[in-house]
């Protein structure tokens, strides 16, 4: 009896020496995400109420910098929002066919400069208010940030050559930029750490590789991103990702949401 | 396969047919800070796209050298910085070898069809400061068609092919190699071939009398100078060219253009003046006094669209197509890991992996809701195609370490993957990608909408 319980506690102790970090860990490195994916939707959602206050007022001016203020939290938080909202990231980030969400006030404000965006600004209150009140609670997984976080590298080096997705607006690096920083805070928030311990080489390359496409998207504006290396970067940054997901005990990465 | 299944797809399917009528219209670069001037049309959305025909397909399939050759004449990498950024590359001007009647770009070009290769855009040290643009030709039967250039001034190909790399479009110079291969697959792009002309030149079979009348009026010598005729410089029994350049009243010398496939090559005469082959038979007429009736005008160009057919022009863009082509750019990884070749692996990883990106951009994403339905087979296609793409920057990871066995190893996963996972997701999604026209139409259109809010401001 005694023997058998030495061996299962052999056994566990090299399980746990050579295996993946544990589950419990990585729960609660994803619960350190929160606080942020709550910031990242509370600014956007404070941009665009700031935004319905200028449309009251008729102040364009006003209103297109409320935009991109609420544009910046949305971005940054597009790790999570695939994944973990899909309906609500639909309805708030649709496009080309801009009828609802961010784009449809955006043709409108930067396009025709019309100021009449009551009824599409309402609507993405009421979509940004119903998601922010469910971040609280919102079951977050390791295995779904990763794949957020997965998916937002990969799309990150898409061609940008015909302006990329807020061409009306000239924004789509800075969209780039938060999706850059929300991939950044999410690996070094919930995964670094582990994997500084399973595997540092690894852990130091996705370091890298995250910096690099941070000095690639710090390009002055858009048509000067060398849009070569950000592929690359971009494409290495998952294969880096790929293999550490191995490492981290968690399934591979998928390259799609809904795809699992 | 379910009944359900086959029925959505036979509905789908039934939808695309009911739909297709035709080529949808083009769509134009638009938007803040795109890389190419605003309202630049590089036809890429096109439904049709123009057939290639290979001489040594005819013969057993296509050498390494034309394989990296279509490689290479497909990457924006060989030329330089703007067009890089840009994703032009020679294939965007000349697809599948043809020529890009759509293509038009403001301040390089005056109509679509033209562009002007010393201009300021691509490389301000060949700008001559003067808007001179050149038709875009197409580079069908190119072995026969020396010397090169709208002017003829180049007599070989290869040192043609050099000068629009490093000195129309600022690219690095390129390896012997890579020249080398260019040269082979233009050398190797056949005409389409044309069952109403004989060997020598002679148009046989079922040919109407318009046709038979036209043939005589082109062999015809001209009234002022019994010397000369159309055939005099557009020889029958050599593709149509004399290889030499002559003045016909546009104003310089421009080399003798080819009327093999001319149907498909239009606008005409060096800078695309013309849209017709009756516009350029009545220049003909006007500049050297030939006197033709109306009915003799009619006669040439019924002639002249006889000798310029082609077989099967143009074939539907769909993931079949591009498929075959990355797969025959893939073949040369094979050649490539095995010599531990890095500059060639790199080449194919950047091009090929760029392909498949813009082929993933066919399957829409959920966020596009201007299309509807297949959700499952779109995400399925997509992911399949981020995966070949992450395969290839493995393969290119592994060599560049030196890995070879796992660069190998990589390759022949992913030649497992595409010949059959990849194309059968691909298939699956295809009636909700953008290769059907009403999804393709219903895409554009919402980007249209979007786009032209900037219009009304301005």
């Amino acid at each position: 009896m005694k023997k058998s319980v030495v061996l299962c506690l052999v056994s566990l102790a090299i399980a746990n020496s050579v295996g993946p970090v544990s589950a419990t860990a990585l729960d609660d490195a994803a619960e350190r995400y929160r606080p942020y994916m709550i910031e990242g939707i509370g600014s956007a959602l404070a941009g665009i109420k700031e935004l319905r206050e200028r449309v009251a007022a008729k102040d364009l001016a006003g209103a297109k910098r409320a935009w991109l203020s609420a544009r910046a939290g949305w971005e940054r938080s597009e790790v999570f929002t695939a994944g973990f909202v899909p309906e609500l990231d639909t309805l708030i980030d649709a496009w080309p066919n801009a009828d609802s969400g961010f784009h449809a006030i955006e043709a409108k404000l930067f396009g025709t400069g019309e100021i009449d965006v009551v009824r599409d600004t309402d609507a993405l209150i009421g979509h940004l208010d119903q998601l922010e009140s469910r971040l609280p609670t919102m079951a977050l997984t390791p295995q779904g940030l990763l794949d957020g976080t997965v998916r937002l590298a990969y799309e990150v080096g898409e061609s940008k050559a015909d302006g990329g997705e807020s061409r009306i607006s000239g924004t789509s690096l800075d969209d780039m930029r938060n999706n850059v920083d929300g991939i950044d805070f999410a690996y070094r928030t919930i995964f670094a750490e582990a994997l500084q311990v399973t595997d540092a080489r690894l852990a130091k390359q996705v370091t890298e590789r995250i910096d690099e496409l941070k000095t690639i998207v710090a390009a002055h504006d858009l048509p000067h991103v060398d849009v070569r290396a950000l592929r690359r970067a971009s494409e290495e940054l998952v294969v880096s990702l790929q293999a550490a997901s191995l490492r981290l005990g968690l399934q591979r990465p998928t390259l799609e949401a809904q795809s699992r | 396969m379910s009944l359900r299944c086959l029925g959505t797809v036979a509905a789908a399917f039934g939808l695309l047919i009911a739909v297709w009528h035709g080529p949808v219209s083009a769509f134009p670069v638009d938007g803040n800070q795109t890389a190419l001037p605003v309202n630049t049309e590089l036809n890429e959305d096109a439904l049709e796209r123009p057939r290639e025909v290979f001489r040594s397909e005819i013969s057993g399939g296509k050498s390494y050298l034309v394989n990296l050759g279509n490689l290479a004449f497909s990457s924006p990498s060989i030329l330089g910085d703007v067009a890089r950024q840009a994703n032009v590359s020679c294939g965007t001007c000349h697809v599948n070898g043809a020529g890009n009647a759509r293509f038009f770009m403001p301040k390089m070009s005056t109509r679509p069809g033209n562009f002007d290769t010393t201009g300021p855009l691509f490389n301000p040290k060949a700008d001559n400061g003067l808007l001179d643009p050149v038709r875009i030709p197409s580079l069908r039967g190119a072995r026969y068609l020396a010397p090169y250039g709208a002017d003829g001034r180049m007599a070989s190909l290869r040192d043609f092919v050099r000068n629009v790399i490093v000195n129309e479009f600022a690219g690095p110079e390129p390896s012997p190699v890579i020249l080398d291969a260019i040269v082979a697959y233009l050398q190797d792009i056949d005409f389409l071939p044309n069952p109403s002309l004989c060997p020598t030149g002679r148009l046989v079979g079922k040919i109407s009398e318009a046709e038979r009348r036209g043939e005589a009026l082109f062999s015809k010598p001209f009234p002022h100078d019994p010397g000369m005729s159309c055939a005099g410089c557009h020889v029958p029994s050599g593709a149509f060219v004399d290889h030499k350049q002559h003045d016909v009243g546009s104003v310089g010398l421009f080399k003798t253009p080819t009327l093999r496939n001319a149907d498909f090559n239009a606008p005409y005469f060096h800078d695309g003046r013309f849209d017709t082959f009756d516009q350029v038979v009545t220049h003909f007429d006007t500049v050297f006094g030939l006197g033709l009736t109306a009915q003799d005008r009619r006669d040439l160009v019924a002639y002249l669209t006889a000798v310029g057919d082609g077989t099967q022009p143009y074939e539907h863009e769909g993931a079949g197509a591009s498929l075959k082509e990355v797969n025959d750019f893939a073949t040369v990884l094979g050649t490539a890991i095995a010599a531990g070749d890095r500059d060639v692996v790199g080449l194919a990883v950047e091009t090929i992996g760029g392909e498949l990106r813009e082929l993933t951009e066919q399957y829409p994403d959920r966020k596009n809701t201007s299309v509807s339905g297949g959700d499952r087979e779109r995400v399925n296609a997509r992911a399949a195609l981020k995966e070949v793409v992450l395969l290839l920057r493995r393969i290119e990871g592994a060599v560049d370490e030196g890995r070879t066995e796992n660069a190998a190893a990589d390759y022949r996963n992913y030649r497992y993957l595409m010949a059959a996972a990849v194309p059968s997701l691909l298939a699956g999604a295809e009636p909700w990608s953008l290769f059907n026209p009403a999804v393709h139409d219903q895409h554009y259109a919402a980007l249209r909408r979007i786009l032209e809010s900037r219009h009304v401001a301005r």
